[in-house]
């Protein structure tokens, strides 16, 4: 049996979720205008349609399973919404919640969907062609595809002074005790140096 | 040098040629130090002789006056080039501009450290415009090479790299990349880009962070290197811009005024041995990855081990491979900025001093070319000539005490200068005193006067009187700044020597943006009590030396007022209103840095978080912005962590969410921000907790985050 657009309208008006505390429906309202806020979407008009898409679907779980906080349920709800509006728009089944996700997001942002669509977003019906052809051309590349090669330090040779220095310098650094000692000596010699041209 | 090497010889000037123009450089050095010396051996010798204290004195002053007569040299040789209409011999006079010289595949690679954004993006914006114009692109690819460690600064980069791509069509040709581990920092970010993508390109521009480059400088760059296939690496001389206290815009003024003709001059003598710093500069990728990847020196730090300052060495590495290194000091387009304050610059002197002091071990490698040794040595003598000038000038006060004790070696007044038998009546040391001045200040003097030739070239700089007051105003703050710059270095090159850190006061920035009281009395409270001692000291043992030494105790005993003054942005902007102090760059501005300039300032009109949210508002965003989160994630290598480690994760994100970032060390945000599957479950448990259970700053942050978001901007330079 079809539903008019009227007895749609109405139905959605007659909403009242039959569980649940009116302060953790409220709280999940704002959750879900804050997210869809999070992303861009500034159109009232279209962001309140969707909070009520959204918070029937969660009220429809909080019937079977009270125990849930209404503000998790919205955000899951929202979430499965979005996979499967993202699959629809990339032309992508079956990919894991985490990666369509990912991509998803991607390419919205990508595509400035979000503004120049206002009322497109999670909405497959209203979400014009150039919308979908433009989340599907949006990629992100972070850098070319590598050219391997290596590049290695060569052989340097310092010099008979500067590899004995060198040498020294590493020997000494193996024992703390001699180092300790030279610079003591080196104080002390600095000491009779200024002794000897100021006495 | 092997067969393949000797073909690379320079085609642009004769060995002839450049051995005259050698011999030239030498001699007048050995001239000029000879003749300064024989005045000093002179007056030292009145009094019984050299002895002791008289003999190290002596093998001071030659080789401290060794490298003013390098710089007067440089500059005479400068002087001489720019009157006779610019050098013939130069790497620039070899392409012919006038027609479309060939080009090939150039990365511009940008090296980031925990930068300022908005000025990185902002300013590679500006060279993409630039070379978009040129309608040369194609050749071009972008790399942001990322070593930031500082959360907020990465996540700012990922999102203005996404938007700056989106702005301007530059996905494909603008690249992002972010190192998991800085390994030998700036040289090591390079190689590792080498290491991925050098095989794909035949040049890399490599710039600074806030490196400026004009599209037509840069196809300049990469003509010049066709043309010149012996051509290794070649330079530019960055001019110092943007400027605002009056540090700075006393910085870029005898930069832009002085640096032409020492650049001239160097350019004159050393030709194809230049040398390479660092930045703002052109490099054949296949020999610098043959022959540049730095080795370890003997040892471990401050002296040893990995090579800090990495770019006078590679210059020696590729001419050691027979490569040439040039130094296009005449291309225009190609800017830089100076630290704002003299502490900013102290702190920036410490790394390059420790990096510096290495190269000691260099001068003597074998296949190393003799410029490239004079190279290092003058790097390092940059640094240690500050503790040579402080004993020198303590041995000469020893000397005068020595002299007062003993009245019979008083210094008499009746020593008049003698040349050749000839007596001229005029004191010796005034005569030696006089001919160190000529020496210091003649280069200034000719820059001065040749600016004031030309008409144009004197508006350029404000005007022929703001050039002169301005010149003056340098020079006397130069004076004053020249010991205090001597006791910074002498102090950094000791610590280098124990091997001790130096420990800076943190900064507190006021509205003024300048250095605070606190920071000046703590960081040069010890210059000024030296100061007053010495001064106190010389004028009791003798007056007559305390004078001698009075511009020297001026600086030491002014440096803390001083530092505050020339920190001020106010007087900056003062000294630019009354029109002195101006450079080329600011009377008019090039098309790169009017761009720039607007764009900056659009970007920082922007809201900035509240307070409460700034020091973790990098992550805020990375786990709270759905997009930002998807970009960051889609960035991060995918790994398979083990069960252990996903439990400590696990810990950590719970600890996140619930106490808030405060209650994580930078180690574990980090390591939360380096994993993408923590970044994805932060994501969803962040919007899926009820607000119960987050922490008050989450939720302050979602409220917050959404006020901010009102307009469609995609959180792009807040």
């Amino acid at each position: 049996m079809e539903l008019s657009v009227e007895s749609v309208e109405a139905q959605r008006a007659a909403f009242r979720p039959k569980t649940g505390t009116m302060e953790a429906w409220n709280a999940a309202y704002v959750r879900a205008e804050d997210y869809l806020r999070a992303h861009r979407i500034h159109n009232r008009l279209h962001q309140s349609r969707l909070i009520q898409v959204l918070l029937e679907r969660a009220a429809r779980r909080h019937a079977e399973n009270p125990a849930l906080d209404p503000t998790t349920l919205v955000a899951e709800e929202t979430e499965l919404l979005m996979d499967e509006w993202f699959g629809e728009m990339l032309d992508v089944k079956d990919m894991p919640h985490d990666r369509i996700a990912i991509a998803g997001r991607v390419a919205l942002l990508l595509s400035d969907g979000a503004e120049k669509w206002p009322y497109g977003f999670l909405d497959p019906r209203a979400a014009p062609a150039e919308f979908m052809t433009a989340m599907r051309a949006g990629s992100m590349q972070a850098g070319p595809d590598m050219a391997v090669s290596s590049m290695v330090p060569r052989e340097i040779d310092l010099g008979p002074i500067t590899e004995a220095a060198g040498e020294t310098l590493e020997r000494i650094e193996k024992w703390p005790l001699l180092r300790t000692l030279v610079l003591w000596l080196v104080f002390l010699a600095a000491l009779l140096g200024i002794f000897y041209v100021t006495r | 040098m092997s067969t393949s090497q000797s073909t690379r010889i320079s085609q642009i000037i004769t060995p002839e040629r450049l051995r005259r123009r050698r011999a030239v450089f030498y001699s007048g050095v050995l001239l000029i130090t000879s003749l300064a010396t024989w005045f000093m051996a002179d007056l030292l010798w009145r009094n019984d002789g050299i002895k002791g204290i008289e003999w190290a004195l002596l093998v001071l002053f030659v080789i401290l006056f060794t490298q003013i007569a390098v710089g007067f040299v440089t500059a005479l040789l400068g002087f001489y080039v720019i009157n006779r209409g610019g050098d013939r011999h130069s790497i620039t006079r070899t392409v012919d501009w006038d027609s479309d010289a060939p080009l090939a595949s150039t990365a511009i690679v940008m090296p980031v450290f925990n930068e300022d954004v908005s000025r990185v993006f902002e300013g590679l914006r500006v060279i993409y415009r630039s070379l978009q114009e040129t309608k040369k692109l194609e050749n071009f690819d972008f790399f942001i090479l990322s070593d930031s460690n500082q959360p907020n600064q990465w996540i700012q980069e990922e999102i203005a790299w996404v938007e700056l791509c989106k702005q301007v069509g530059g996905f494909g040709r603008i690249f992002y990349r972010k190192r998991r581990h800085q390994i030998n920092k700036k040289a090591g970010n390079v190689a590792d880009f080498l290491r991925r993508w050098g095989k794909r390109y035949r040049y890399m521009v490599v710039l600074d962070a806030d490196s400026i480059m004009s599209g037509e400088a840069i196809v300049k760059l990469v003509a010049m290197m066709e043309k010149n296939p012996q051509a290794g690496l070649i330079q530019t001389a960055p001019r110092l811009v943007y400027g605002e206290s009056l540090y700075a815009r006393l910085q870029q003024f005898a930069n832009r005024l002085y640096s032409p003709i020492f650049l001239a001059g160097l350019n004159y003598w050393q030709q194809h041995e230049g040398n390479y710093w660092g930045h703002n500069a052109i490099i054949r990728v296949q020999p610098f990855m043959e022959h540049c990847a730095l080795p370890d020196l003997p040892g471990r730090e401050p002296f040893g081990g990995r090579i800090l300052s990495h770019d006078f060495v590679e210059a020696a590495l590729i001419r050691k491979a027979g490569w040439q290194v040039w130094l296009a000091h005449d291309i225009e387009g190609t800017y830089e900025e100076g630290p704002p304050t003299l502490i900013d610059s102290a702190k920036r002197d410490r790394r390059w001093c420790q990096g510096n002091m290495q190269h000691a071990w260099l001068i003597t490698v074998r296949g190393f070319r003799p410029a490239n040794r004079i190279h290092l040595l003058m790097g390092v003598m940059a640094y240690v000539s500050s503790p040579l000038w402080l004993l020198f000038l303590v041995l000469s006060t020893v000397h005068v005490f020595n002299q007062v004790l003993n009245p019979s070696q008083h210094f008499n007044p009746e020593i008049y200068t003698s040349v050749f038998g000839q007596i001229i009546e005029v004191p010796e040391a005034l005569s030696l005193f006089c001919f160190t001045l000529l020496l210091l200040f003649l280069p200034k003097i000719i820059s001065v006067v040749a600016v004031l030739q030309e008409d144009a070239a004197a508006r350029r700089f404000g005007g022929r009187a703001p050039v002169v007051v301005g010149s003056v105003i340098e020079t006397a703050l130069s004076v004053l700044l020249a010991p205090i710059h001597m006791l910074f270095n002498s102090k950094f090159v000791f610590f280098t020597l124990l091997g001790q850190g130096v420990s800076w006061v943190a900064q507190r920035r006021g509205a003024e943006d300048g250095t605070d009281w606190r920071e000046a009395i703590i960081t040069h409270g010890g210059q000024t009590a030296f100061g007053l001692i010495w001064g106190v000291s010389s004028y009791i043992i003798s007056p007559a030396f305390f004078w001698w030494l009075s511009p020297v105790l001026a600086g030491l005993v002014l440096s803390i007022p001083l530092s505050i003054m020339l920190s001020k942005e106010s007087l900056g902007r003062q000294t630019r209103k009354m029109g002195l102090l101006l450079t080329p760059e600011e009377t008019e501005p090039p098309h790169e840095l009017r761009r720039l300039t607007q764009n900056l300032a659009e970007c920082y009109k922007q809201m900035r978080p509240i307070e409460l949210l700034r020091a973790d508002y990098g992550l805020l965003q990375a786990v709270l912005d759905p997009y930002i989160n998807a970009v960051h994630v889609s960035m991060l290598r995918q790994r398979r962590p083990s069960e252990e480690s996903r439990d400590w994760f696990s810990l950590l994100r719970h600890r996140l969410l619930s106490e808030g970032p405060e209650s994580l060390t930078p180690k574990e945000k980090l390591a939360l921000l380096l994993d993408a599957e923590s970044m994805i479950c932060l994501h969803e448990e962040l919007w899926r907790h009820p607000g119960a259970l987050l922490a008050d700053w989450w939720r302050l942050a979602m409220r917050q985050y959404n006020v901010l978001t009102a307009a469609p901007i995609t959180a792009l330079y807040r």
